[in-house]
């Protein structure tokens, strides 16, 4: 089932509307959904169950939201940041994401701010349209 | 068990926010169950300390018009933490709109600064005489209980 | 009290959806200062009764082998009270479960009245509170379910942790 973009977007915004509580006006592009939609641990879950229901695609919650089994990874961080190996790991699987602004301070505080209304949006486009 | 889910009201704002504690001790019965060898408040139950505080905060600014002050609706009620025997919650509720017979709050439960549960919420209000004339006098009944009640939970503060 | 908010199961497919009663009684006394005169059953009740009837639901689709805690009320809305003398039925439904958490939607009635629509996210602990330690059995399903769910006729695990 092919969905343009706005489809999509329109569709992702209503999921965030119900799981967040938020006004459809907050719901922006590049909105983070934790540091501007105050989303939680069980809000990602939420979010993702919803997803599921609305496109009918099955989600793993690592494909969505891979970072947490990454950050427990010694590899992957040193003093509070991503390693370079770190970075490229989470740019792998979450290829649906903006990465510009990170890398100038991949902070483990600031992956959170990856996830922004944008990347889901990309992420739905990549799993239906494929 | 005594169904009042707030021990104090701290401060009051007419029209406008109220803050209020619960303490939670061992010996309320239900921790018994809820749950055996890790007692925890029931979340129901920090809810209900929201919307117990919202509720005086209305009859307070309406000077206790309404008998029936109750949840109509509650949204994205989020669990963030436990609260433990021992623990003193402070619970914050601040009202989004009062009208005559309607109410909205955003309120929020924590204990030194760490939250505990978060939830948006409305309420309604009306007497039991508009549905039928003749509960009229437990109206009256219950408003009069529940200043007592209010007397008690605001004893502490000054000018109440 | 009891913690107990459910009284027994009229309907139960496992996995899917299951129907609970409660009687609502004067014998109850935390009603009488709810209010004081004309004792109602508290809303946060009902959504208790609810989570009680969802929980077990969730917690049976995976044999108890997670301890399953509300985590979100994502909606209840109430159009009525209920008081002593009425039997309320609590409708749950499963609509998502994964290994870290499930959520349910459902509704409770009261003979032929909708009394409350009420939707909730429960979190599967020993999962998702990394870092949190928990005693190993699992302590949420007591043996006050247990009696429920026996005299419902469905079947129950030994439970439960001895007090």
């Amino acid at each position: 089932m092919a969905m343009t973009r706005d489809e999509i977007f329109k569709e992702v915004q209503g999921v965030l509307v119900d799981a967040l509580g938020v006004d459809d006006d907050e719901v922006t592009p590049d909105a983070t959904l934790m540091g501007d939609l105050g989303a939680e641990s069980i809000d990602f879950l939420d979010i993702v169950f919803r997803m599921e229901k609305a496109f009918g695609i099955k989600i793993p919650r690592e494909e969505l939201f891979p970072a947490e089994s990454l950050v427990s990874n010694k590899e992957f961080i040193s003093n509070g940041k991503l390693t370079h190996q770190g970075i490229e790991e989470l740019r792998k699987r979450m290829p649906h994401t903006d990465f510009t602004e990170f890398v100038d301070d991949p902070a483990v505080s600031k992956i959170g701010d990856l996830f922004t209304v944008d990347a889901l949006v990309n992420f739905v486009e990549g799993k239906i349209n494929a | 068990m005594k169904f009042i889910l707030i021990d104090k009201i701290v401060k009051i704002e007419a029209g406008k926010e109220i803050q209020t504690i619960k303490n939670v001790s061992l010996s309320e019965e239900y921790l018994g169950d809820h749950f055996p060898i890790f007692p925890v408040l029931p979340g129901v139950f920090l809810l209900q300390g929201l919307v117990e505080s919202a509720c005086w905060l209305v009859r307070h600014s309406e000077n206790f018009a309404h008998s029936m002050v109750l949840l109509t609706q509650a949204k994205n009620v989020k669990y963030k933490s436990f609260a433990a025997p021992g623990m003193n919650i402070q619970y914050t509720v601040t009202a989004k709109s009062i009208e005559e017979n309607l109410s909205s709050f955003s309120g929020v439960g924590s204990c030194d600064g760490q939250a505990i549960v978060e939830a948006r919420f409305s309420l309604r209000h009306f007497n039991l005489a508009e549905r039928d004339h003749k509960l009229a006098i437990e109206d009256g009944h219950i408003v009069e209980k529940l200043k007592e009640r209010y007397r008690l939970l605001a004893s502490g503060l000054i000018g109440a | 009290m009891r913690w107990i908010w459910i009284d027994k199961f009229i309907e139960f497919n496992s996995g899917s959806n299951a129907v609970a009663i409660k009687n609502v009684t004067m014998a109850e006394e935390h009603l009488h200062d709810n209010f004081p005169g004309f004792p109602i059953m508290p809303e946060c009740l009902m959504i208790e009764s609810m989570a009680q009837t969802a929980g077990i639901l969730v917690g049976h689709a995976r044999d108890f082998k997670e301890k399953v805690i509300l985590a979100k009320i994502s909606k209840a809305v109430f159009f009525n009270f209920v008081r002593p003398g009425d039997t309320l039925k609590i409708h749950a439904k499963i609509e998502s479960i994964a290994p870290e958490a499930a959520s349910t939607t459902g509704k409770i009635t009261c003979g032929d009245e909708i009394i409350a629509e009420i939707d909730l996210m429960f979190s599967h602990i020993d999962q998702n509170l990394a870092g949190k330690q928990f005693p190993q059995e699992n302590f949420v399903f007591t043996d006050l379910f247990a009696v429920v769910l026996r005299a419902s006729g469905i079947e129950a695990p030994a439970w439960g942790v001895s007090k």
